[in-house]
Formats: C-alpha cells, structure tokens, sequence
C-alpha cells in the first residue's frame, strides 16, 4: 500500500509537468500574439513591444518554456494584468468558493447518482428502469445554465424557496449554505444523470458475473447482493466516471456561477477573458486542469483501497 | 425411503423466436442421504442448468415452466421467494463450475463467508470469521487462521474451489451439487478435491450430485449415474449397470471417447463426431440421432421422440434392443 | 468463374442481409425518434428564411416583450424581436456547430487515436501522455480559452470547440484500435508486407468505424451545449445573430415579464440533445452490440 501511494503521488508530479508543458506550447500554438490579445486597441507598435519584452515573448521558445516551467513549479504564474496581484494568488483567492460548490454539487450528484443507477440496473426493463432512465437523458439534455435559470424562476421567484444569488456577504455558515444550495442542486442534478447511466450498466455488468450467482446460491439476501457485494465491483467504473465527470463538471460549474452570479474560479475566469488578462486566464486553466489531475490522484488511491488486485503489480 | 432431492419433470425454457427454447426437457432424477449420484455429459447437454433452475437461479428471462424440484418433500419451485432463500445455501448447496471467478474479487475470503453465515444464522461478526477458519480447515486449507483474511486473487484455482466448498457446506446442507468440482483444476490436485467432497458426504451424510463430463470420476466416487444429452437424460441407472451394459449409443461413445485404462495400449480413442445440437435447433425425433452410428429411419430415430424405457436400469432410445443382443 | 446464378444468389443473399439490418434500425424505437427528429430539425434550418413568419433581427421598440399571438407566435423579446423566428434560425447555428465540430474532432481525434492505438513504442507512449493530459483540462475551459484568444467568429468557435474536444474522440478511438489491434487480419496485413500507414488507413479506421459513428452523434450533443453555454456567457456568436444560447442569455433579463423567451430556447436545445443521444444509443445497440464495452465507459 505504501508503495502504491508513492506511486500515485509520483504520477500526480509528473501529471502536474505535464499539464504546464501542455498548457504552454497549446497557448503558443493558437495563432494570434498574447501581447496584441492583451493590448487590443491599444497596440502601438511600441507597447507591444514593451509588453512583449516583459512577458519575456523575444526569447527562443525553448528559452521560454524552461523559464515559465522553472517559474510555474515555484507557484509564479506571472502577474494579473489588470489588478498587478500575482495571478496565482488572485485565482487562488476564488478557490474556496468554487470548491465548495463542486464538492457539494458532487456530493448530490453521487447521493443521487448511484442509488438511481443502482435501481435502474435491478430493475432492468421495468417501468422504473425506463423512467429513470428517460430523466437522466433529459437530464443530460439540458442546458445547465437553462435548468439554473428555471430554478430560479420556480423555486425563488414562484415558491420563494431559496435566493436566487447563488452568494451572500453576510457571514454564517447556514447563511452561507443557504445561498449555495440551489446552485449546487442545479449542478449536482446534471452530474447525477451522467452519474446514473454510468451505474446502471456498470451494475448490469457486475450482476451478470458468476461472484452473484453464487451469493445467491447461499441465500444470501437479495439487498445485500445488490448494495453490498454487487456494488462495491461496481464502484471502480463508477469513480472512474466521477473523474472523468469531474473535469466536466468543472465547466458546467463556471456556467452555474454566472447564473446565480456567485463569485469563485468562473466569475475571476470569465472577468479574466472580458479584460484580456492573459496571464490570469492562463493560471485559472493551470489551477483548474490541476485540480482535475489531484482528484484523479485520490481516485487512483481510492481504487486501490477499493479492489486489492489494484494495489499488486 | 424417500430421496433427499428429487426431480420430477423438470422443465425449463428461455423466450425464443417464436416459441420457448427449452433449455432441459422433462428431468427425473432422485438422490438419497448418504449417496452420489453423477451426472454427465458432453458440455451443453443442460448439466448446470437443470440444477441452476431447480434452485431458482435461472437467469431471466429463463424460468422453468413444468416439473418439481424436491428438497426432503418441499418443491421449492413453488416457495416463495424469502423461503426459497432461507433454504439456499441451509438445506441445499452448490459449488458452481468455475472456481475462478465464483468468489467476490473485491472482498476478503472471511468476509464472504461471514456473509453467507449472517445469511442464516444470528451470529456476531467476530463468532463468524472463527466459523470460517473452521470451515477453511475442514476443507483442508493450509494455514487457515493466516489465509481467512486473504482476497481472491491471492489463492490458487483449487484453493479458491476450497473455499467455495467450504462456503457450500457452512450451514450443513442435506444436499450438495457440485458442478465439474475438477474440471478447472491441475490433474494432480483434482483426486484430492475429489476425496474431499466423498469425506465431506460420509462425514455429514449429506446427498451429494456430482456434475462432470469425466467417466472416470463416475467410477470412482459415483453409486448411481444418469446421463444427459440435448437436455434430457437418455440413460440411468446404478453405476455398475451402466458401466456393465451400457443401452443408450451416447453412452457407448462416451465411453469410446475416454482412455480405457484396461484396454491395450495403442486402443485409438474415439471421440464423438459434432457436437451437441444449440437448443433452438434440436433435431426432430431422437435428439442423438444426427450423430449416433446406430441410426435407422426404419426405427424412427429421425420423427419419433424416444421415451425412457426400463426399470432401474434405463435408456432412451428406440435401437436398445438391437444393442443389447450385439454388444 | 462465377456463374450468372451465382451471381443472382449473391445479390439476392446482400439483399437480404440488408433488408435485416434496416429491420434491426426500424425496429429499435429510440433509434427512430432520434433519426426522425435530427432529419425533421435540419429540415427546419435549412427552410428557416421560409418557415420563420419574421425577420431574426428586425427590431421593434414599439412592440417589445409582447405576449405570444398569432402573429408573435411566442411573443418578442426586449427589443421586440419575433423569438419564435429567432429560434428557427438559431437551428442554422447550432447545426452548423455540431456537424463541423463533429467533422474536425473526429477527422483529428480518429487519426490521432489510430496511430496512438497501432503505433507502439514511444510515438505510442508520447501520444497517450499528451492525450491524457488535455483530457485533464475542463473542455469547455478550453474551449473558452481558445474562444477568447481567437474571437468569436462563428469560425473560431466551432474551431475552438473541435480542438477541445478532440482529446476525448481520440481516446475513444485508441480503446477501439487496442480491441482490433490484435485482430487476425491486422496480423496478415503486417505479414505481406503493408505499411503501417497503409494499414491503419485501410484496416485500422474501418474496423473502428461503427463506435467512432456514435462518439459522433454524441460528440455533435455535446459541442451544441459547449456553443449555447459560449453563446450565454456572451462569447459566443455575437448578438443580434440568433443562436439559442444568445435567446436565453437575453431572456434571463426579462425572464419575469415573459420566461418564455428563455424556457423555449432552453427546450430547443434539449431536444437537438435528447434526438441526438436516442440517435447515438440506437446506433450503438444497433451497429454492434459489443461495442457497448469500448465506448460505453468513455462518454
Ligand atoms: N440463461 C440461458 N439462456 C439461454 N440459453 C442458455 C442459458 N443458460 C444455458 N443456456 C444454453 O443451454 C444449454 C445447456 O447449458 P448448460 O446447462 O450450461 O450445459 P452443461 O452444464 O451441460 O455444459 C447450452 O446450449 C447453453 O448455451
Ligand atoms: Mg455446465
């Protein structure tokens, strides 16, 4: 087991080069100049110029990529254009609010996801499975930021439910999870679609294997069947699904904030793109695509603990 | 005195085309406490299934349509589903055909069997897993306080059938299927699986049916024997008459088709030509009869379906009278 | 020689086959419904100039945020636009996102997938580790970021779009190719001597074809909801161009007068989505029902 976290750690490192690496020649690779994105209008010749020196653009590629590596691995982003803060610490500042949307939003999406999943599969072909399963298209099928804005207009505006601002200044955590919920209810329920898909047929597959028929053919009651020993096979292709989902989510998770007009990593990203700040736009996509890479890391690490013949090799 | 397990006219289908597909075909068959009774034939001659539906575990959408399936005088056909359950794995107990994937990957061996116990019996956690180092001994599994916490993966096939036996007998069944219990195994390993499951029925008394497609095994752990073929049984009887005075031509080639230990060496083997026919196609007529060298339209072997004919000693096929006077 | 009767049977033999594969389609009811109304939606964008009773764009101050009317059949929008005919053309946009989205990733992401799946080696390695790791960036995120560099030309977002995309049709297709990889056939291809080139344009992509078809149909989903989030988050086509996206974005400032502004572009979307997913799972249960297992997992 110690061997298998140092591993996982130690893909986690290389991952991290990986998505610098990648993030860095993807930006040069666009066509278009960084200095004349930022400047827009006001590219003098001159300016660019300056500004290119700056941002260090006069140098070989190779020359740049090894300085912006060297500097990226000591947390150095550069600085935000338009505030002068550095631009990690800037995107770093909106993490905790979007985190906290994304955990929670993933933790009912997995609450709901699942179980539904689950019945789905036991009851493959019945009335259950077939609506279930027709939610969860639908689910999938709309627009996350239409569904955020149909909440709004039933359960705020109509039944009055929940605020319709997806954030609050006035301190308290109640306060606080109050405004949250609906954003991460809008969130969670898309994820939750795919999530249920995904479970059904990894259910059906685990339910077809010999392991089940025997268990029944120890009386071992039908629940425990399902519940337990079923769904903890299940369990690996469905947290692989929450990784890949996630990244996913991470998206639909920027479209949530604009709707209930919540601050955190998509708003700082949005405002990053509506005033060509590059370089805060660059780190937001760094910490965002590091942020996949570090839940895929404790999945791996969950995998292992989940299904021992992970773990050997 | 009356059989511990019992078939009567089982029948079992699977939705088809256009009609049901009948997986095994009106199955009689009786085992009494204390004795073997071997079942053989080619694979795909219904062997797993006729004892897989018989406890209810059918896949759907198969489900058995006609006959009884016994229990010391309860059909447990027509339990229902939680008193069905409760006898599972209790009063009656199968080790299925391949021992590598029959236990849980992601649970511990003591785990599983702890389950199985919980199932039935209102005991603690911890009075189970000492259950299970028990039972790990009986089925002569070395160093079974070390190993009970081991997963899967970390036991060999005949290791892993062990357990699997061990799961089968916990709860004392009267009954024990074991379906190919050798099959999956290294030939050497094979005659100790087989001695433990005649130690297992001797020691306990248990019925035991033995499933396999090896003649050998018949002769050497078996009292009775029937033999299946396109889902019906075709011949039946005590071993010795069997083995004596084979009636039904499936029989005599299987028997052709496996080395002879008597025979002279240099006997050219013979295995049966083609295979077993997929049940929505059976042949009209003697199911056999496609491949049997004792064939003739004048009998009725390709129209007319051969009844099981004899007492004891039985065989269904319409030349048995012929075979009898040349053999 | 082939005899003329031969011949006669062959015909006959592919008649029938194919006559049981398009009973293996019109019998599966999803894949009808979804066939039905992808054809009945490209039919709508196409006639759009026709079928919309008015101009997209004209405005009209005087008339704005009016109830739905025969006339006005769901009502205008705070500039007194018809919404109804900006939902007909907004068809136009996102049909157009889905099929050239659909068409670069796919081209790129089946190539890249091809030679990451057969090539072995480090070519192989360097592939998978690239693939990975833009499989790590939130595509959308992406696709914002190439938005925002680029503009946001009807172009550039459907390039934008593809290129974030692509990482995850070229994954799929490497599973594929790792399936057919050590099929019998790519064995002979390599035994008389065919490069590798050869083999995987002739053999390779082929084989894969039928699973590549329904990451198709979904991938076409997923790039019409990455353009309407574009679109509402206002880098997405520029207004006053309809695209539905941009029709809900501007209902949400009215959603208390008229919410049908918003909540009927919200249901053209899902409804492009819904048919195009019935249409990818029909294909999938339909073209090859092992294939459940290669894309299944991915998507
Ligand atoms: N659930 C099922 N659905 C349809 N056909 C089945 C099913 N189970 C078994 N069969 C078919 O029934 C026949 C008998 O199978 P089985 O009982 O497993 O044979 P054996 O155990 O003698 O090898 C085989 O042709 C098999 O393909
Ligand atoms: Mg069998």
């Amino acid at each position: 087991m110690v061997f298998y976290i140092a591993r996982c750690a130690g893909q986690f490192a290389v991952a991290l080069v990986g998505i610098v690496t990648v993030a860095f020649f993807l930006m040069r690779a666009i066509p278009g100049d960084p200095a004349l994105y930022m400047l827009g209008d006001f590219a003098t010749p001159e300016a660019l110029a300056t500004l290119r020196a700056r941002l260090g653009l006069d140098l070989p590629v190779w020359q740049q990529y090894g300085i912006f590596l060297a500097r990226a691995l000591q947390g150095d982003l550069g600085m935000s254009v338009v505030t002068g803060e550095p631009a990690l610490a800037e995107i770093l500042a909106s993490v905790p609010s979007s985190a906290s949307l994304a955990v929670a939003g993933m933790a009912i999406a997995i609450a709901v996801g699942v179980p539904l999943g689950v019945i789905a599969a036991v009851r493959q072909g019945s009335v259950v499975d077939v609506a279930v399963m027709l939610i969860a298209l639908l689910g999938i099928s709309f627009p996350v930021f239409w569904v955020g804005i149909t909440a709004i207009l039933l359960l705020s505006h109509a039944l009055g439910l929940f605020p319709a601002l997806g954030a609050t200044s006035e301190p308290g955590f109640w306060k606080g999870l109050h405004h949250l919920a609906l954003p991460a209810l809008v969130l969670g329920l898309s994820v939750a679609a795919y999530i249920a898909r995904l479970t059904r047929s990894a259910m059906l597959e685990v339910l077809g294997q010999d392991h089940i028929r025997v268990a029944r053919a120890m009386g071992v009651p039908e629940w425990r069947i399902v519940w337990k020993l079923a769904l903890r096979n299940a369990l690996v292709p469905v947290l692989a699904v929450i990784g890949v989902t996630f990244a996913w989510s991470l998206g639909n998770a920027i479209l949530v904030e604009a709707v209930f007009s919540r601050p955190g990593l998509g708003s700082t990203i949005l405002k990053a793109v509506l005033a060509r700040d590059y370089q805060l736009l660059q780190a937001g996509v760094l910490v965002l695509a590091a942020a996949v890479v570090l839940l895929n890391t404790v999945l791996d690490l969950l995998y292992g603990a989940i299904d021992p013949r992970l773990r050997q090799q | 005195m009356s059989a511990a397990f019992e078939l009567r006219g089982l029948t079992a289908a699977v939705p088809g085309e256009k009609r049901a597909i009948r997986l095994v075909e009106d199955v009689s068959l009786s085992v009494h406490a204390g004795e073997t009774l071997a079942v053989v034939g080619e694979s795909g001659s219904g062997k797993t299934v006729t004892f897989t539906s018989s406890l209810g575990l059918l896949p759907k959408p198969g489900r058995v349509i006609a006959g009884e399936a016994l229990l010391e005088g309860v059909d447990l056909l027509k339990l229902r589903p939680e008193e069905l359950r409760r006898t599972r794995g209790a009063r009656i107990g199968m080790v299925f055909q391949d021992p590598l994937t029959g236990l849980n990957p992601v649970f511990r061996v003591s785990e599983q069997i702890t389950e199985v116990l919980r199932a039935h019996l209102p005991i603690s956690r911890s009075a189970a897993r000492d259950r299970a180092v028990e039972l790990l001994t009986r089925v002569q599994i070395p160093e079974a306080a070390r190993r009970v916490d081991d997963y899967p993966h970390q036991f060999s096939g005949g290791m892993r059938q062990r357990v699997l036996t061990a799961m089968a007998i916990a709860l004392g069944p009267r009954v024990l299927i074991a379906d190919e219990p050798t099959t999956a195994l290294d030939v050497t390993v094979q005659a100790q699986m087989l001695d433990l499951l005649g130690d297992l029925r001797d020691a306990d008394g248990m019925a035991m049916v033995l499933i396999t497609h090896d003649l050998g095994v018949v002769a050497r752990q078996a009292d009775r024997v029937a033999v299946m073929y396109a889902g019906r049984i075709v011949e039946t009887g005590t071993v010795a008459e069997v083995f004596a005075a084979p009636r039904h031509p499936y029989t005599i080639s299987l028997f052709r088709s496996i080395p002879d230990i008597e025979a002279p060496t240099g006997t050219r083997l013979t295995p049966i030509a083609g295979s077993p026919p997929d049940p929505a196609r059976r042949p009209e007529g003697c199911a056999f009869a496609p491949r049997c060298f004792a064939v003739s339209d004048a009998a009725g072997c390709r129209s007319v379906r051969p009844l099981l004919a004899g007492v004891g000693h039985a065989a269904s096929c319409h030349r048995q009278s012929m075979l009898e006077t040349t053999a | 020689m082939t005899t003329a009767i031969e011949t006669i049977d062959a015909v006959a033999e592919a008649a029938a086959r194919r006559r049981a594969a398009i009973r293996r389609y019109t019998r599966h009811p999803g894949f009808m419904i979804g066939a039905i109304g992808i054809l009945l939606l490209v039919m709508v964008a196409v006639a759009a100039p026709w079928l919309a009773p008015h101009s997209p764009t004209r405005t009209d101050l005087m008339n704005t945020l009016a109830r739905p009317s025969a006339t006005f059949w769901l009502g205008t929008d705070q500039f007194g636009r018809c919404v109804a005919s900006r939902l007909i053309h907004g068809a136009q946009v996102s049909l157009q996102v889905g099929f050239f989205v659909v068409l670069i990733s796919l081209s790129a992401g089946t190539i890249i997938g091809a030679v990451a799946g057969y090539a072995g080696g480090w070519l192989e390695r360097a592939l998978v580790a690239v693939i990975d790791i833009l499989l790590a960036f939130p595509s959308f995120l992406l696709a914002l970021a190439l938005v925002a560099a680029r503009g946001n030309t009807l172009d550039s977002i459907i390039l934008a779009v593809a290129i974030a995309y692509t990482p995850r049709v070229a994954a799929v297709m490497r599973s594929v190719v790792l399936t057919i990889r050590p099929r019998p056939f790519i064995e002979a291809s390599r035994a008389i001597g065919l490069t590798p080139w050869t083999i995987v344009l002739r053999h390779v992509i082929p084989n894969a074809l039928p699973p590549v078809i329904v990451v198709a149909t979904v991938s076409a989903a997923t790039a019409i909801l990455a353009e309407a989030g574009l679109s509402f988050l206002g880098l997405g086509v520029q207004p006053p161009t309809p695209t539905w996206g941009n029709v809900i974005a501007e209902g949400q400032t009215a959603i208390t007068t008229n919410p049908l502004i918003s909540l009927s572009a919200g249901l053209c979307i899902a409804y492009t989505v819904v048919v195009l997913n019935l249409l990818g799972d029909g294909l999938r249960d339909t073209l090859d029902p092992q294939m459940r297992r290669n894309t299944g997992k991915l998507l």
